[in-house]
């Protein structure tokens, strides 16, 4: 992107502002240098990538007016964050307190600060985060993070650290309380899955529809760890993210699940990208949405085989169910592919409601409106199987069937 | 199978591609890209002044626009010097409109085009030929059946001349204007030659009409123009087939392709593009298709150092149909970035696509390709199907699609695989008494079975044979 699309958002941003927030979190000097430099570096980065084909760009992240959305001394938020005894679940300010040394070696290990001007804008101001540590051996369940933003912006970090052939399952939900006309929520995740270790992490967004969302999650799985993604969108106008493994280590696995429900001008940019960079490693990233109104959905998959990652597997659907002759579905879901010895495929496929599904089920007896209802409902199940968190499958299953309701 | 075999065994393929001629140029334009250059091209062949006025708009456009640097994983350009290119010769031919008699050509000519094979394939199995030698037609011929039913096939300049409300209104307008991207600007300044076809309402062509396009001399830049007008209910299938010996600089291939298929008329456009590894080859092919009309692509791109080349079909009547179907091959130091492009503008389009891609010993393919369903083209389907074989860890291979859908009574569904030679497979060969280059060859021969039975008997045994040459080039 050129720097003549550079969103002047800088502008307003202060070295004091900064330092205060570091300040206040009680942290050690590096990191506060590392959030001054993430500052320093906003005049010369580009916004995140987006898709681009002839005479468009998928996703407009320009338009947005960063100047009035960010206020970084106002943050406000009701938080949740538990776990079981055996792991460790703390709170930022706790964590740079107790576990520093696990944070100089982690903190911008998997997500460079400086990748683009979200992320630097994120590591600059974020003033609320979580640090999951899991020791080895370690079967932590029921890790929960439910982050209720109360303030115009809210910048939050996530660090997941898990030795080796530990394992954790983790649930993340975003949501907006006092209603607020427009908000913006950052956050960044990174994962640092040790050997032999399992991460499970769900994350289902339902902030207010006038919110503004970037997120960037990203794992580096060493040998033999598994890192299992669920990523739901339901909120937000304007929503780009990102789940993102690195599959670095020999026999590491990832599986991407995504869902989202898209409806009135909603706008979903959502990447699943995972990079095959060890032998014998295997991703499965599984995605179905559905848009209504003049939603529009932008989804883009990236399947990357390096020239060492022999024995790779790597497979990857895409659906999309479109409600409405208003709403948009973009796809791109891409292979790059540097290593012969490997299986790899994927699928798309946009529609509409199946015709004769429906002309069935109302030859049956059942109520078009709840026909099609059952029909879209039916149509997210090959997502919601892959959901192994009861409570994250169930609250997003409740979520759908609400909106279908408020449809007409 | 028998005749096939005695076809490979008479034609030395490979000798037919790497031969040279000593450069025979009657005029020869400077390198690189001036007013100056543009005027005299336009003045040696002597056109209207509506024709120069395109041209230098043209080339203000080309001036002022960026190379294409920003596509992910696009191939590298950054050794082609536009202005280092020869953008014009015009072989010593006598007449400026080309012979229509093989013998009446230059020997060098003449030979060049024997040992390509073309004189024999006109005997035998096409409705027309027309023969490119650097920027001009030099041979052209169509059979008087067809002349009888009004169809024309002539070349581009001589078109210009005697049908200029035609190619006036179609040449470089709607179809591919030169402000569509960097190299059809360039074209539109430089282009030279290629072919104008024109079937009248309900006539349908049987026999295939053919043009080949042969670069003969070190660091040239080909620019031959190919307009289709198929009109209402009309039938016909041209081929063009390319090639060029290699050197050591690198030559620069521009065609530009602009097909129109009028109502219910069908239009079959294959090429077998086999252009030395020098040469880099950015071309701009787009068909208009109206209502129940029908397009087919057909391409095999096998010769090249990069290749972008991504044809196009807007379908903008009621019940077109367009159909592609590529197949990529790239060696060694091989870059070749091809794929398709489709607009279902109108209601009830359909499309399909078929792409088959092989990369071995370092070289890479991408499929890159576009389907946007516009609001509007409901009841429309389309159907992409990707798949590429690679031989060797050196090798990469991408596909990249973009879909945009802004329609929802539509079917759309893409599928893209990736993967190495079957070792199973080969070991079954094996079993059976084939060594190990000749299963594998068997395997690829099979895996590109769908593009090739499509192709007229001889470019199939072509295309076979290009494959098989490239394949024994490492397997050794």
């Amino acid at each position: 992107m050129s720097a003549a699309t550079h969103t002047e958002v800088h502008a307003n941003l202060t070295d004091e502002q900064v330092r205060q927030i570091s300040d206040e979190l009680d942290e050690p000097e590096w990191l506060l240098e590392t959030r001054l430099d993430a500052l320093e570096a906003l005049e010369s980065l580009d916004m995140p990538d987006v898709i681009r084909t002839p005479g468009r760009d998928w996703t407009n992240l320009h338009e947005l007016d960063y100047e009035s959305l960010v206020d970084p001394l106002n943050a406000a938020e009701n938080k949740d964050q538990v776990g079981p005894e055996e792991a460790e679940v703390l709170a930022w300010s706790e964590a740079v307190n107790e576990h520093e040394e696990l944070l100089k070696e982690h903190f911008g290990s998997v997500v460079d600060p400086q990748e683009n001007y979200l992320t630097a804008l994120s590591t600059a101001l974020f003033s609320t985060g979580t640090v999951i540590y899991v020791p080895e051996g370690v079967d932590a369940e029921g890790v929960t993070v439910r982050t209720e933003q109360n303030s115009r912006s809210l910048f939050n970090y996530t660090l997941v650290v898990t030795e080796e052939s530990s394992s954790v399952t983790i649930l993340e939900r975003q949501s907006t309380g006092e209603e607020q006309d427009e908000q913006y929520y950052s956050g960044i995740v990174e994962i640092v899955a040790g050997e032999n270790s399992n991460v499970q992490y769900g994350s289902l967004q339902n902030l207010s529809e006038e919110a503004y969302n970037f997120t960037l999650k990203r794992g580096d799985a060493d040998t033999y760890a598994t890192i299992d993604w669920i990523e739901a969108n339901l909120g937000t106008q304007l929503t780009k993210s990102g789940v993102e493994t690195e599959l670095n280590g020999d026999g590491s696995e990832s599986q991407i699940v995504g869902a989202f429900y898209g409806h009135n001008d909603q706008h979903f940019d959502i990447d699943a990208r995972v990079w095959h960079r060890a032998e014998h490693t295997t991703a499965d990233l599984v995605t179905r949405g559905v848009t209504d109104d003049v939603a529009r959905s932008v989804y883009e998959g990236v399947q990357d085989v390096g020239r060492s990652a022999w024995d790779t597997s790597s497979y990857q659907r895409e659906n999309t169910l479109m409600l409405s002759d208003e709403s948009e579905a973009d796809a791109s879901p891409k292979l790059i592919i540097n290593n012969h010895d490997t299986e790899a495929s994927h699928s798309a496929t946009v529609g509409q409601i199946d015709q004769e599904d429906l002309l069935y089920m109302t030859s049956r007896g059942v109520q078009p409106r709840d026909a099609r209802n059952m029909l879209v409902e039916g149509f997210f199940v090959p997502v919601l199987e892959e959901i192994a968190v009861d409570e994250l499958r169930d609250d997003l299953e409740e979520l759908i069937a609400a909106r279908l309701r408020k449809r007409d | 199978m028998s005749s096939e075999q005695d076809h490979l065994k008479e034609t030395d393929t490979e000798a037919r591609f790497e031969f040279k001629k000593e450069q025979n140029a009657a005029v020869k334009s400077d390198k690189g890209l001036t007013e100056e250059v543009i005027r005299m091209i336009s003045e040696d062949k002597d056109e209207p002044d509506w024709m120069l006025e395109r041209r230098l708009r043209a080339l203000k456009q080309y001036h002022n626009m960026p190379m294409p640097t920003d596509w992910p994983g696009q191939p590298d350009l950054t050794e082609l010097d536009v202005e280092e290119i020869v953008p014009y010769i015009r072989p010593d031919v006598d007449k400026r409109e080309g012979v229509d008699d093989w013998t009446e050509l230059p020997d060098e000519i003449k030979d060049t085009f024997d040992k390509l094979g073309i004189p024999e394939a006109e005997k035998n199995a096409l409705s027309g030929v027309g023969a490119q030698y650097e920027s001009e037609i030099v041979y052209q011929n169509m059979q008087d059946q067809w002349e009888e039913k009004g169809v024309i096939f002539m070349n581009m300049d001589r078109a210009v001349q005697e049908h200029p409300e035609l190619v006036k209104e179609h040449f470089m307008t709607t179809c591919v204007p030169a402000s569509d991207n960097k190299f059809a600007a360039l074209h539109g300044a430089v282009w030279s030659g290629g072919s104008f076809v024109y079937v009248p309402e309900g006539v349908t062509v049987e026999m295939p009409v053919q043009a080949y396009f042969r670069m003969n001399s070190e660091g040239m830049g080909q620019f031959e123009h190919t307009l289709i007008i198929a009109e209402e209910g009309s039938e016909v299938h041209y081929i063009e087939g390319c090639s060029a010996p290699k050197y050591g600089v690198h030559n620069l291939h521009s065609g530009g392709v602009e097909v129109f298929v009028e109502e219910d008329a069908h239009v079959q456009y294959s090429t077998v593009q086999n252009w030395s590894k020098n040469t880099f080859n950015l071309n701009t092919k787009r068909a208009i298709v109206e209502e129940n009309g029908t397009m087919e692509w057909i391409s095999g791109s096998m010769g090249s150092k990069a290749t972008m080349l991504y044809p196009c079909s807007i379908l903008k009547g009621r019940g077109a149909t367009d159909t592609h179907i590529t197949i990529a091959f790239a060696g060694e130091g091989q870059d070749i970035d091809t794929g398709a492009k489709v607009y279902h503008n109108a209601p009830e389009t359909k499309s399909t696509i078929e792409s088959k891609s092989i990369s071995k010993d370092g070289g890479r393919t991408n499929y890159r390709g576009l389907v946007h369903i516009a609001d509007g083209a409901e009841n429309s389907s389309t159907a992409v199907e990707c798949d590429a074989l690679m031989f060797d860890n050196e090798s990469t291979s991408d596909t990249m699609p973009y879909m945009e859908i802004e329609e929802s009574k539509v079917d759309v569904a893409h599928e893209a695989t990736v993967g190495k030679i079957g070792d199973e497979d080969i070991f079954y060969l094996q079993s059976r008494g084939l060594d190990d280059d000749d299963a594998k060859k068997m395997i690829v021969a099979g895996f590109i079975e769908p593009i090739t039975e499509e192709l007229p008997i001889e470019y199939a045994v072509e295309l076979n044979r290009l494959i098989e040459l490239e394949m024994e080039g490492s397997l050794g």
